[in-house]
């Protein structure tokens, strides 16, 4: 645990009635990144978050946000801290510039230069009524709010729900820079691609517990390979190999061998060894993606119960 | 607190122009009574009159015991008294609720409270904006009234106490809206705390127990703004609403988001038959309003129906009692009856104005998309609602007269009643379909303007609760539909009207079926 934890979550327990929504979690993120917060419906993602922002208060556990207590200092945290919620909702008698600028009202402000540089990029028009806005635009109200403030900690739940393509990835240059002048920013997500491509770090809950976390790569270290070879012979005892696994060998007609199947990070180089004696024809490695990570690591718990809150 | 200029801003944004409306409704009602009232009682004599005429029980228990009746400002103060007892708190409870529970529902809340901004500071900030709204009602009533000739003491009293009023409801919203989980649960506690107000006032007022006192609706008649001027009885209301508006405030600074102390259990996983059918569909989605203005214009009829004996004999032992009730010449309790009949249509009309500006709440909040994204068509889809809604009325209206006959039969004894007033409020269901055909129109045509269907609300209960004890113009009774179906059970039902008041209802619902059919939905 180091001093330059901009969040740092302990044992944090939070019960709705009969539910136990969050038990015992931990959560650490420190300045400057970027770091992913993945889980299942249900997991407490967003009850999380409204513990961070002092909107749920905590029934055990320590919370700190920017060195403060959440819940105690919310108002006085705020003002360094930038949210987008999952749940986009805003005045639909007002224009959208309106709703932006009542929004960075009660946040205390944002930079007028990046507003407009925002409403640029995202090609959003501030003089349309809320209601009269497609959910994509919605969105991007209070995307511009949350980028365009003067933020050390963006708190982004489902950020590029309802965007295209296109905005997704505006949407990722803008974070990036955001991360290159200093802010931290906590992702929630459920678009595997966007944290892989934005995240320095993952953490991964599942029903209210922190189920793993560290960097994509310490991730990857702990999954498997997809390798697919085609070879000019068999090669060697590739089935009695350490680490293989998911193995499917096929002669084929024209000559040659085809082989697929997954290792692990640790018998990769000797695998690929006994393929080069085999005379390798094309080779085609995947690294695990965070789809397969994620994906992998739920099948093995058992199910969770329905009826959890989100 | 921090946030707190913040929160203000986006109250004064998002929701002045609602207030500005009710602004406007208070003390124009207020200045419209005024000015009829000084209009018509111009003379001591005429003013005389008056104080003999209401000093039944009937009309204590409806309007209060008002001191100072033998005067102009007592006289403004009695002919108010009804709606006043509506409105005030209606305004307070709208303007609580919709800027707090409901923001909170729709999870704006959320967004702000993510801002530098206090937890408590959109509620302070809305019982702020509601201590503005009073403050405008007191300087505009007060210059309402004074304007038509009453006492600026007196004025300042009177508004003052009513704006007390209005506060105290506001508190109370405010600590409901900390306690229940969405706005309409605000709206249900708050009005059944005013109808029970209502009843300990009345019967109060009455049987002249001290458990009057406990009443808020009372407190603004112990005050005696055109009597003894009591002022120091204007701190009752304002500390219950410091007290309730404190409450509120510690509990909104100590609560966690979206929570609230009640909230529904688990239900079914599956939905039966009569759910997948449109009118299923629309049944549920109604049935919750249905039954409350159901209950209200029962309770209603139950109470008029056995005050009905009083005001007979009141009638025989005073006849300018009559001139009072607007009664032309027939049998007194007819006269009686036919003015509570057109109350209960009153009812009927909210309730359809309120039940058609909840198919705009489907449509804006993206439930009607889905619903004709399959295989029912759009008319078949608002024929569902057009028949639920409709028998909704036809209940609230038939419901309602059916036990004020009954309990007319009971007090006076006659068992005509049984059969006369149950078919007198349904005579009335032609012109209450008319405003149903408005509000389908409107829904149809122009969904955006659908607050205006409010407007003939607003005309249809005026005439109804004003409009004969105030002598307005002719043209102006005639704007509302009900002025033609005649005054059943005292006067006859004007037939040829019902069946061209129905031809009216059958056009604009034909006009609101056709633009429904072509508009854009959903329109938001």
């Amino acid at each position: 645990m180091t001093t330059d934890d901009v969040i740092r979550i302990e044992g944090l327990v939070k019960e709705f009635g009969p539910l136990r929504a969050l038990d015992g979690l931990d959560l650490e993120v420190r300045a400057g990144e970027v770091h992913g917060f993945l889980g299942p419906n249900g997991a407490g993602k967003s009850t999380t978050i409204r513990v961070l922002l002092g909107l749920v208060r905590a029934d055990a556990g320590a919370v700190r946000v920017l060195g403060g207590d959440p819940w105690v200092d919310a108002p006085r945290l705020h003002a360094r801290m930038a949210y987008l919620p999952g749940d986009v909702s805003l005045w639909p008698g007002l224009t959208g510039g309106q709703c932006l600028d009542v929004l960075a009202a009660a946040r205390g402000g944002l930079v007028e230069s990046r507003r407009a540089e925002l409403l640029e990029r995202f090609a959003l028009d501030p003089t349309q009524r809320a209601r009269d806005y497609s959910k994509g635009n919605r969105q991007k109200v209070s995307l511009v709010a949350a980028l365009a403030a003067d933020a050390d900690l963006l708190v982004l739940d489902e950020p590029t729900s309802g965007l295209d393509p296109l905005m997704e990835q505006t949407f990722q240059e803008v974070v990036r820079e955001r991360r290159a002048e200093g802010a931290t920013v906590l992702l929630s997500s459920h678009v595997l691609g966007e944290v892989e491509a934005l995240a320095d770090r993952v953490s991964i809950i599942r029903r209210g517990r922190l189920v793993t976390t560290g960097t994509l790569a310490d991730l990857r270290r702990h999954t498997r390979t997809v390798v697919h070879a085609v070879t000019a012979t068999e090669p060697a005892a590739v089935t009695d190999l350490a680490g293989v696994d998911d193995l499917e060998v096929e002669r084929r007609a024209a000559g040659g061998v085809d082989l697929r199947f997954t290792v692990d990070a640790d018998h990769l180089d000797a695998t690929v060894g006994r393929l080069h004696a085999a005379r390798i024809q094309t080779l085609t490695v995947r690294p695990p993606s965070l789809d397969s990570l994620f994906l992998r690591r739920y099948p093995e718990e058992t199910p969770a119960p329905a009826g959890g809150a989100a | 607190m921090t946030g707190l200029g913040a929160a203000l801003g986006i109250q004064w944004r998002t929701r002045r122009r609602l207030a500005g409306l009710w602004l406007v409704a208070l003390v124009g009602s207020l200045w419209a009574t005024a000015t009829s009232v000084a209009g018509l009682y111009d003379s001591p004599a005429k003013v005389a009159t008056y104080s003999g005429a209401v000093a039944t029980d009937a009309l204590v228990a409806i309007n209060g015991r008002v001191a100072g009746i033998d005067t102009l400002g007592g006289i403004v103060q009695d002919e108010f008294a009804f709606v006043a007892a509506v409105l005030l708190p209606l305004c307070g409870i709208a303007l609580v609720a919709g800027s707090t529970r409901r923001e909170e529902e729709s999870g704006r809340l959320e967004q702000l409270l993510a801002g530098r901004m206090d937890r408590r500071a959109p509620l302070v900030a809305s019982l702020l904006g509601v201590l503005a709204v009073v403050a405008l009602v007191v300087a505009g009533g007060v210059g309402a009234l004074v304007s038509s000739g009453l006492p600026v003491a007196g004025s300042l009293l009177y508004v003052a106490a009513l704006g007390g009023l209005m506060l105290l409801f506001a508190a109370l919203a405010a600590v409901l809206g900390q306690v229940v989980l969405h706005a309409r649960g605000v709206y249900a506690g708050s009005l059944a705390v005013l109808g029970l107000a209502y009843v300990v006032r009345g019967v109060g007022d009455v049987e002249g127990w001290w458990l009057a006192w406990l009443s808020p609706l009372t407190w603004v008649e112990r005050a005696e703004p055109f009597a003894g001027q009591r002022w120091w009885v204007l701190a009752v209301p304002l500390a219950g609403a410091a007290l309730l508006a404190g409450a509120a405030v510690v509990l909104a600074g100590r609560r966690d988001l979206g929570s609230a102390r009640w909230r529904a259990g688990a239900g079914p996983g599956r939905a039966g038959a009569l759910l997948r059918h449109p009118v299923g569909l629309a049944l549920v989605v109604h049935r919750g309003s249905l039954a409350g203005w159901l209950t209200g214009a029962v309770v209603l009829a139950a109470v008029m129906g056995s005050l009905a004996q009083e005001v007979v004999a009141a009638i025989e032992g005073n006849p300018a009692l009559s001139g009072y009730l607007a009664i032309s010449g027939g049998d007194p309790a007819d006269g009686f009856l036919a003015v509570v009949v057109l109350f209960l249509t009153v009812v009927a009309v909210g309730y359809v104005v309120q039940a058609v500006g909840t198919l705009r709440r489907e449509e804006t909040e993206g439930r009607l998309e889905p619903q004709l994204a399959g295989t029912t068509s759009r008319w078949r889809w608002l024929g569902a609602q057009l028949v639920v809604v409709g028998g909704g009325l036809v209940a609230v209206l038939g419901a309602s007269s059916l036990v004020l006959g009954l309990t007319t039969a009971r007090s006076t004894g006659e068992e005509s009643y049984l059969w006369s007033l149950p078919a007198a409020g349904l005579a009335f269901v032609p012109a209450v379909l008319v405003v149903l055909g408005a509000a389908l129109a409107l829904f149809g045509v122009a969904p955006r303007a659908y607050p205006l269907a409010w407007v003939v609300v607003g005309l249809v209960a005026f005439v109804a609760l004003l409009g004969t004890g105030l002598q307005l113009p002719g043209w102006v009774l005639d704007l509302s539909p009900t002025t033609h179906v005649g005054t059943p059970p005292d006067g006859a039902v004007a037939r040829p009207a019902l069946l061209v008041l129905t031809l009216v209802a059958a056009a604009l619902a034909g006009t609101g079926f056709a633009g429904f059919r072509r508009r854009l939905v959903p329109r938001g």
